[in-house]
């Protein structure tokens, strides 16, 4: 008996000794950007299981971890988009102007190589919308990178799911030219915009109604599930974040006047150009805003902005994210944070939150990343400098302690990659036909994404 | 004695006709594939009544068959291609007289549903019987095909049919065999429009089918106080597919896109297949535990864009696809998926052959090649108890080939189907298996110059257009007008029977490359519009 209890003992220990060793990641003398907690220099992290286990100076790990040196480097949280419409196979479902039915997470393509061009710029997590071409669009997915992965390890399990809203020349088909014979689409105006969302939610009150009814067996037939309106229901209920793109601080205003009337929050203003100009009126209703750092007037709507718009928000104790919009920009937003210390002087801090924690807040995913603190996932980067200066580039970038971009591993593959080109362009299947080929697309790349304008396109 | 002399002529009439009927045919001497059993390497294949009658070393020609001599020659089960539209004809009569609109001639379809959302589509609405129409793809050495529409959301119900019958119930194996999806878009500014709402579409649909079954079952059993429910032919089409009786076919190729199918099928718990396949390797685990089988396309990828040193470099990506497709096969047959083979959209059938033969090449065993194009087709599509494997009591499905049929001198001598015979005449040996004839005669050039008006069938609507051809000998140069603007043509060359030229089009913001075949016959003309879109068929005639 002694004896049996003492195996069991000795395999407790064993199971502790592995658990305790397993999966760690020890990264070690860095300059530690926590954005909550300060700067910590000379600093150690230990990633376990995922997570960040302990930070501190000097910390040991077991013996099999994974030993980081990042003397004379910079960690910085992992980087968030609280705007980006990457990895989709399809951005906008144009037909209609209430598109709550479409699910992002239908189209996500998780081979993609903008996600990893997106590592390498540090960003470790995204909110991807569907585009702006209808009042209500359709239900968002919030992501990590988790490049190599199949698409059902990208998503976050409990971030609360979201959907996109559009207000202004996009939704109004303003740009929108229109084929022999096709009607043009209802709303042409503002007002019409805001009419649909408010006969969404009339009819997403009826719905809910009607069910309410049936479960309670005031009616014998089950009510046609509508796909349309669930998601709408939801935002009635509390449960959907919506992140309404417009320009005009008058559409945001009417938006969360309506928003107050149906008893609901909006999550997020994305864009919101002018939204200095109701910081008081956002800030009490507890809503978000989304801004590019500095880009402006490339199209009428957008003329009305300036460089202080964070900074101004900010002021007003309003929480405030910087966005990319584009796959090319998404791998600098480092850099536009970092401009939000010249307008107006934001603390480097506070910066660094606009691509960190406060996008995690505004998507609700600020209790598992954001910050680099105890507990949370191990979404890290480590930069070669400062990450708010332009020589400073991403080193590594980690989610929940796995690697998914190194620099140093990159660059050593790349000659292999140029060999592994070679022999594959010499196959006959990737030649050339000698007749009847068509004509290759020159240049192929069209820059699309860039502001908004892949947002309001016809369907892609 | 009036009545009795009826009676002996009907009598009579009825010996004649069981006699036709009866006929029998005997392969002597051949090398006989069974794909059931062992091969046999000099035997007899006796078909008698369609049927297979007797098979083996021994078996005995009867008096009264008419003999095949198989010497040298290998008999195949009929080969099955396991997807293709062969003998769909256009949903809109491409042969509409002048002045009347081609849809007038189709039927008002009652559906709630745009064209491309209509599952209730069925193949063998859209087949004509006739054997003369299957000849070029019978002399290859199929004998039976799975054949659906390729247009929508919703390609339609598909049939399986054996290629030989004067009409189409004659043809039929089974209808309907499943119903096919393609994730694409119904087009022309109507939901929906992008993949996006596709997936939507569907799945609300899937919802209301499951819905209006159980309302019409309620109502069924009492309909008292109760609102009528609708008949919805498009819904009720699904009801089949929802409860796995019938399974449903997903067009899908790339990893991504198989993994929306499953994901797709497992939300509703369907009985899924995967049209396509290409990269099923990648999702082989996947396929296995949910038991989806692959048709698998054996139409590989290819490059088709022209050499340029101005044009972007080709992705990693597709330069694998490229290399990895002719691996599939065997990739899958090692992690255990069932597949059969199909021709995939492939211009040649040739491809169909050389292709599989390249999968026996990249480590497919030679018998699975043959099995995934006979038995283990048959057994996919449900069919096995009747053809797929040269058994007595079988459908007198046969290919006779000579030489290896994965090579390029395979000549099919003769294929049977459904035991009638269908023998093909080795003319000269560029006139290969697969091929059709061609009438015009080496060195003279077509005439194709002119102003043609033309309709092209794009999904959920038409386009009409003109193209203005000019012809210098063997070259084209001139435009292609339709509502999407005035492109130059590039690349115009007089081909056999027509003319083929590329053409950029601007269609939703992007520049489109089309590559346009077209066949002259007199003043008309019809062909294909090829563009990475897909494929969309045109029509026409030339302007005096």
């Amino acid at each position: 008996m002694k004896t049996l209890t003492s195996i069991f003992i000795v395999l407790l220990l064993g199971l502790a000794t592995l658990a305790q060793t397993r999966n760690e990641v020890l990264i070690k003398n860095a300059t530690v950007l926590t954005a909550i907690h300060g700067t910590l220099e000379n600093t150690d992290i230990l990633i376990r299981d995922g997570k960040i286990a302990k930070i501190g100076k000097n910390l040991a790990a077991g013996g099999s971890a994974k030993i980081i040196d990042a003397t004379g480097k910079f960690i910085s949280p992992g980087i968030i988009d609280c705007h980006s419409h990457t990895m989709m196979d399809a951005i906008n479902e144009g037909s209609l102007s209430v598109t709550s039915m479409t699910r992002i997470r239908d189209v996500l393509n998780p081979t993609d190589i903008a996600i990893y061009r997106a590592l390498a710029g540090g960003v470790t997590t995204a909110n991807l919308l569907h585009g702006s071409a209808n009042a209500i669009g359709g239900q968002n997915s919030t992501v990590k990178f988790k490049f190599g992965h199949p698409i059902e390890d990208f998503m976050i399990p409990d971030a609360p799911p979201g959907i996109k809203f559009a207000m202004g020349e996009n939704p109004k088909r303003s740009s929108q030219t229109f084929q022999p014979g096709q009607t043009p689409r209802y709303p042409r105006t503002r007002m019409g915009t805001l009419e649909v969302m408010r006969d969404a939610f009339v009819r997403a009150r009826d719905y809910k109604q009607a069910w309410d009814d049936y479960k309670a067996k005031k009616t014998k037939v089950p009510p046609r599930r509508d796909i349309e309106l669930e998601p709408i229901v939801e935002i009635l209920e509390g449960k959907r974040l919506v992140h309404a793109h417009g320009y005009r601080s008058d559409e945001h205003l009417n938006l969360m006047l309506l928003a107050d009337e149906f008893g609901f929050k909006v999550a997020t203003l994305q864009h919101g150009l002018e939204a200095y100009k109701i910081a008081p009126e956002i800030a009490r209703r507890g809503t978000g805003v989304s801004i590019f750092a500095d880009s402006w007037s490339y199209k009428l709507e957008a003329y009305d902005s300036i460089p202080y718009n964070a900074y101004i928000l900010w002021k007003n104790g309003v929480v405030v994210s910087i966005n990319s919009d584009s796959d090319e920009r998404m791998r600098r937003l480092n850099l536009d944070a970092a401009k939000m210390m010249k307008y107006g002087g934001v603390p480097e801090e506070e910066a660094l939150k606009m691509v960190t924690l406060n996008p995690a807040k505004q998507l609700g995913i600020d209790k598992r990343t954001g910050s680099i603190e105890v507990g949370k996932d191990a979404d890290i980067v480590i930069w070669s400098a400062h990450p708010f200066s332009v020589y400073s580039h991403a080193d590594m970038t980690l989610i929940e302690g796995d690697v998914y971009f190194d620099r140093s591993n990159d660059i050593q593959k790349r000659p292999e990659i140029a060999k592994e080109r070679e022999a594959l362009e010499k196959m006959d299947i990737n030649k050339a036909p000698a007749s009847g080929a068509t004509s290759p697309r020159i240049p192929s790349e069209k820059r699309t994404e860039e502001r908004d304008e892949a947002e309001y396109g016809d369907n892609r | 004695m009036k009545f009795k002399i009826v009676l002996l002529a009907v009598a009579a009439t009825g010996l004649f006709a069981a006699h036709a009927g009866a006929q029998s045919f005997a392969i002597t001497n051949a090398k006989i594939v069974t794909v059931s059993g062992p091969t046999i390497e000099s035997g007899t294949v006796v078909v008698r009544d369609g049927l297979i009658a007797a098979v083996g070393a021994d078996a005995k020609a009867p008096a009264d068959a008419q003999i095949f001599d198989g010497t040298g020659m290998t008999v195949y089960p009929g080969f099955v291609d396991a997807l293709t539209n062969v003998g769909i004809q256009p949903r809109t009569a491409a042969a509409a007289p002048p002045g009347v609109v081609a849809t007038q001639l189709t039927p008002q379809a009652n559906s709630n549903y745009p064209v491309g959302l209509r599952p209730e589509v069925i193949a063998i609405d859209e087949l004509r019987g006739g054997d003369a129409q299957f000849e070029t793809v019978r002399n290859a050495g199929f004998t039976t095909v799975v054949t659906v529409g390729r247009l929508g959301i919703f390609n339609g119900r598909s049939a399986i049919i054996n290629l030989a019958g004067e009409n189409v119930s004659g043809m039929i194996v089974k209808s309907p065999f499943a119903e096919h999806i393609s994730f694409t878009t119904v087009g022309g500014g109507v939901y929906p429009g992008s993949l996006l709402g596709t997936f939507s579409a569907l799945r609300q649909m899937f919802l209301d089918a499951q819905r209006l079954q159980e309302i019409q079952k309620m109502y069924a059993a009492n309909p008292r106080g109760m609102k009528r429910p609708d008949a919805d032919a498009s819904l009720e089409a699904l009801f089949p597919v929802i409860n796995r009786e019938v399974p449903i076919v997903f067009n899908a190729n790339r990893e991504i896109e198989i993994v929306r199918a499953l994901d797709f099928a497992k939300e509703f718990n369907l009985k899924a297949m995967i049209g396509g396949g290409q990269e099923a390797w990648k999702v082989a685990d996947r396929l296995k535990a949910q038991d989806v089988p692959v048709l698998l396309s054996l139409n590989f990828p290819k490059r088709t864009t022209a050499a340029s040193p101005d044009a972007d470099q080709e992705t990693m990506d597709i330069l694998r696809f490229r290399a990895e497709t002719p691996k599939t096969a065997a990739k899958l047959q090692q992690a255990g998926v069932k597949f059969a083979f199909q021709s995939g959209g492939a211009t040649t059938l040739l491809d169909f052959f050389t292709n599989a033969g390249k999968a026996v090449e990249n480590g497919l065993s030679r018998d699975a090649a043959i099995r995934s194009m006979t038995l283990g087709s048959a057994e996919i599509l449900g069919i096995s108890d009747r053809l797929g494997s040269i058994d007595t009591g079988k459908i007198a499905n046969l290919a006779v080939v000579k030489g290896d049929v994965f090579s390029k001198d395979r000549f099919v001598s003769s294929t049977f189907v459904d035991g009638k015979p269908f023998e093909q005449k080795l003319v000269t040996p560029s006139t290969a298996a697969g091929r059709p004839p061609t009438t015009t005669s080496p060195g003279a050039i077509a005439r194709v110059g002119g102003n043609y008006s033309i309709t092209i069938e794009v999904p959920g609507q038409q386009l009409t257009g003109t193209m203005a051809l000019t012809q210098q000998a063997g070259v084209i140069t001139g435009s292609l007008q339709t509502q999407l603007g005035t492109s130059p043509i590039k690349d115009g060359k007089v081909t056999a029977d027509g003319f083929s030229f590329a053409a950029t089009v601007e269609f939703g913001g992007t520049q489109v490359e089309m590559h346009v075949k077209g066949t002259v016959a007199g003043n008309q003309v019809s062909g294909t519009m090829d563009s990475p879109q897909g494929t969309v068929s045109f029509t026409g005639k030339r302007n005096p």
